[in-house]
C-alpha cells in the first residue's frame, strides 16, 4: 500500500505542469517563480489530507495555486503595482530562457498585461478548463465566467493586435 | 489567430517546461517545509523566550520589593499583558498561517480578509495603538524605578527621574509607534490588494 506521501508525489508528478503555468502567468523572473512552485508544493501537501474528491484534482491544484501565487504577487494595491512595473521590463530575456517558440512568448507578453484576475481566467481557458470548473475555482457564477472570458479575450487581442 | 490557435499556441508550452522527478519534487517539499518549520520555531522561540525573561525580571524585582505595593501593581499590569498579548499573538498568527489554500479563490479572499482586517482593522486595532504605549511606559517605569533603588511613590518625588522620564518616555514611544506603523504599513497594503481583487471579483459577479 502507498503511503501518503508516495500518493502525494505520484499526484503531484503527473499534475505539476499547472504548478508551472500558473507561476508563469504570475511571475516573471525565474527565481520568483520557483520560489512560487515551491510554496505551492508545501500549500498543496499540507491541504491533501482535505481532498476527498480524487475526481477533482485539477481543480484542487488550480485553487491552490491560484490562491497561493495571489498571496504572494506584490503585496501593493494593483493600481501602485502596475504603474511601476515598466511594460514587459526585462520579461523578454527570462522568456528566451523559457522558450525559443515566438508565438508563445507573444501570448505570454500578452498576459502578463492582463490583471490578477483575467491572468487566472485567461490560464483555464487556455487549459481548456469548462465553464464550470472555472467557475468553482474562482468562485464566481458560469455565466460571468463566459462574459468575463470574452472581455479578458479582447483585451488580449488588442495586445497581441489581431 | 482566433481561439482555438491561442489555445493550441499555449499547448506548446508543455513541450518547454522541465518536468521534476518524484525524488526532486519530493526534495523541493522537504526543504519548503523544514525552512517553514525553522521560520516558525524561531519565531516561537523569540517570542517565548523573550516573555519568559520578562516575565523573570518582573518576579524577582517584585519579590525584592514586596513592601512597594505600587511597585507590584505595575509589574503584575505588566505581567498580565505580557502573557495575554504572547498567547493572542501567537493563536493569530498561527490562525494566519492555517488559511486554508484549497477553497475557491472567492471563500480564500474572504477568508483572509476577514482575518487581516480584524487585526488591522476591526476590534483588535487599538491592541496596536494603546497596548504597545502602555506596555512600553510600563516596562520603563519598571526598570527605572527598580534601578533608582527607591519606592514608586518617591521616584516620583525626585526632579531629576522627572525629567528623565519625561524625555525617555516621548523618545520610546515615537520609536515604537513608528515600528508599529511600519509593521501596520505593509500588512495595510496587503489587505488594500486583497481588498481591491475581491472589489473586482463582486463586480464581476454583479454584472
Amino acid at each position: 500500500m502507498k503511503s501518503k506521501k508516495e500518493e502525494f508525489l505520484e499526484i503531484l508528478s503527473n499534475y505539476q505542469g499547472i504548478l508551472y503555468k500558473v507561476s508563469l502567468v504570475y511571475f516573471k523572473s525565474t527565481s520568483d517563480r520557483e520560489d512560487n512552485v515551491q510554496e505551492i508544493i508545501y500549500q498543496l501537501w499540507k491541504s491533501f489530507p482535505t481532498l476527498r474528491n480524487k475526481k477533482s484534482i485539477g481543480s484542487w491544484i488550480y485553487a491552490v495555486s491560484i490562491n497561493t501565487s495571489l498571496s504572494r504577487v506584490k503585496k501593493k494595491s494593483h493600481v501602485e503595482y502596475r504603474e511601476r512595473v515598466p511594460e514587459f521590463a526585462g520579461s523578454t530575456d527570462m522568456l528566451d530562457e523559457l522558450t525559443a517558440n515566438e508565438s508563445l512568448q507573444v501570448l505570454i507578453k500578452a498576459i502578463y498585461k492582463l490583471d490578477e484576475l483575467d491572468k487566472s481566467i485567461m490560464l483555464l481557458y487556455l487549459e481548456e478548463k469548462s465553464y464550470t470548473e472555472i467557475a468553482e475555482i474562482m468562485g464566481i457564477t458560469k455565466s460571468n465566467v463566459g462574459v468575463r472570458i470574452n472581455r479578458a479575450k479582447e483585451s488580449l487581442k488588442k495586445t497581441l493586435k489581431i | 489567430m482566433d481561439n482555438i490557435e491561442l489555445q493550441k499556441i499555449w499547448k506548446t508550452l508543455d513541450n518547454e517546461l522541465h518536468q521534476k522527478s518524484k525524488e526532486e519534487l519530493s526534495l523541493l517539499l522537504e526543504s519548503k517545509a523544514k525552512q517553514t518549520l525553522n521560520k516558525y520555531l524561531l519565531f516561537i522561540g523569540i517570542s517565548i523566550l523573550a516573555s519568559i525573561g520578562l516575565l523573570v525580571f518582573l518576579v524577582i524585582t517584585s519579590m525584592n520589593r514586596q513592601e512597594d505595593f505600587i511597585y507590584i501593581i505595575n509589574n503584575a499590569t505588566l505581567g498580565f499583558i505580557t502573557i495575554i498579548s504572547l498567547i493572542s499573538g501567537l493563536f493569530a498568527w498561527n490562525k494566519f498561517r492555517n488559511t486554508r489554500f484549497n477553497q475557491s479563490l472567492k471563500d480564500w479572499l474572504n477568508e483572509r480578509i476577514n482575518m487581516l482586517s480584524k487585526w488591522l482593522t476591526g476590534k483588535f486595532k487599538t491592541l496596536y495603538f494603546v497596548t504597545i504605549p502602555v506596555f512600553y511606559v510600563l516596562i520603563v517605569l519598571s526598570i527605572h524605578v527598580y534601578f533608582e533603588n527607591k519606592s514608586f511613590v518617591d521616584v516620583f518625588k525626585s526632579e531629576e527621574s522627572i525629567i528623565g522620564l519625561i524625555v525617555a518616555a516621548p523618545i520610546g514611544l515615537f520609536v515604537s509607534f513608528f515600528v508599529v506603523r511600519k509593521m501596520r504599513k505593509k500588512q495595510l497594503q496587503n489587505l488594500n490588494f486583497l481588498k481591491d481583487l475581491q472589489g473586482r471579483l463582486n463586480r464581476l459577479n454583479q454584472d
